[in-house]
């Protein structure tokens, strides 16, 4: 059977004892082949002397020592892990108790902001009616005023002079009075003042036009 | 029963059953099943990894290591391949470990280190060829000089350096045909 020089290296590559034979027998008319093969089992022939033994008495008592020592250890850690575990529940109930708290503590801060809400809007509501009841009294006022201002500017009688004086005295009040109220909005005891000087002055010019027609009045 | 197992030939040296019974005796700590299987497979154990690490001292750390590893890893041994395999693979794997420590470890020189008390197979076979091929070895990477120690100086077959390699069995006779190539052309360079 002739072997081409190409089909060396698939024999090599196969290396069984049956390829290794057809690759000396091509090799014995090939010198060129001869050689590489030559070398090739050379290689081998020098890695099958490699293989080594030592006489080492100590080795095995080495190991033997390490292994007990390696046992011990991993039994003693398995006999802390109770311990360990007893740590891990303390910190997983304190986890827990810190967690609660917080939580606790968030909720009734969320339930204080909302009662403070509820108090900004019922104050706010207050706010809204005594403004309403402020403003029906400057409408009432300014509507008063309208028909009083030729009684007062035309009638020279002491009374109305009076008049006259009582509600200058009473712009000056309100004036100061919503000055005021407007740098504290939220001020009740000023507002409460505010509302009794607009009932004055309302008053008064009621008893001004009320005058004015006894006055007039044959 | 579970010296009988460790009695067989490499690498199939137990059945499944027996392999798993024996991996369990090694999980356990059982020093005596330790000391049967140092008796059965030191020698080689210290052979490869010599072969891998070039010096006694480096071996012997490198087997002891393994029998650690045995001890902390036997309970996760699933029978996929033999113990013995398994116990290779760690081999193996822990002098892989060892090379690359050392190469990390700029400032150290190689070693040079004949072992006096060495009996070897062949002592025909000149001195100067095992030296020069040796050092070839260095050169190689990882996967190819496991691969040629293996097969060509611990006689394993490809399908046994496979199981240890977690490679094909083709996969290992394609390296070491590509390594032989490697190694023969360096080899007629410096013609030992």
């Amino acid at each position: 059977m002739t072997i081409p020089c190409s089909n060396l290296d698939d024999l090599l590559l196969d290396g069984t004892p049956q390829s290794m034979q057809l690759a000396a027998q091509h090799a014995a008319g090939c010198p060129a082949c001869a050689e590489t093969l030559e070398s090739w089992n050379d290689i081998s022939a020098t890695a099958g002397s490699m293989r080594t033994t030592w006489t080492s008495d100590l080795l095995w008592p080495r190991i033997e020592r390490r292994l007990v020592e390696d046992r011990r250890s991993r039994l003693s850690g398995q006999a802390r892990l109770p311990v360990l575990h007893s740590v891990r529940r303390v910190a997983a109930a304190m986890l827990l108790t810190v967690g609660l708290g917080g939580t606790m503590w968030y909720a009734l801060r969320e339930q204080a902001h909302e009662a403070a809400f509820d108090r900004r809007i019922i104050q706010s509501s207050a706010l809204d009616e005594v403004e309403k009841a402020e403003n029906a009294h400057v409408a009432a006022i300014a509507k008063l005023e309208g028909l009083a201002e030729t009684r007062l500017e035309e009638t020279e009688t002491p009374l109305m002079v009076s008049y006259k004086e009582k509600l200058m005295l009473l712009d000056d009040a309100i004036a100061e009075c919503e000055a005021a109220v407007d740098r504290n909005r939220q001020n009740a005891h000023l507002r409460k003042q505010l509302l009794a000087m607009y009932s004055d002055k309302q008053q008064t010019l009621e008893d001004v036009l009320r005058e004015d027609t006894h006055v007039s009045t044959p | 029963m579970l010296q009988a197992a460790i009695t067989g030939t490499f690498p199939g040296i137990a059945t499944n059953t027996d392999d798993r019974r024996l991996a369990a005796a090694c999980a356990a700590g059982d020093t005596k099943v330790f000391e049967e299987i140092y008796r059965r497979f030191g020698d080689r154990m210290k052979s490869v990894a010599w072969n891998h690490l070039g010096n006694v001292s480096d071996a012997e750390d490198a087997v002891q290591e393994t029998f650690l590893k045995i001890h902390r890893s036997a309970s996760t041994y699933t029978g996929e391949a033999s113990f013995s395999t398994w116990i290779f693979r760690i081999l193996v794997n822990t002098c892989f470990d060892a090379l690359r420590k050392r190469k990390r470890r700029v400032d150290e020189a190689p070693i040079e280190e004949e072992v006096e008390t060495a009996e070897r197979t062949a002592p025909s076979v000149d001195d100067a060829k095992r030296i020069t091929l040796r050092k070839l070895l260095d050169e190689l990477t990882e996967q190819r000089r496991a691969v040629f120690t293996l097969f060509e100086i611990e006689g394993l077959s490809h399908a046994e350096i496979g199981e240890i390699l977690g490679i094909s069995e083709g996969n290992s006779k394609w390296i070491l045909f590509a390594t032989k190539k490697e190694l023969q052309e360096k080899w007629k360079r410096t013609k030992p």
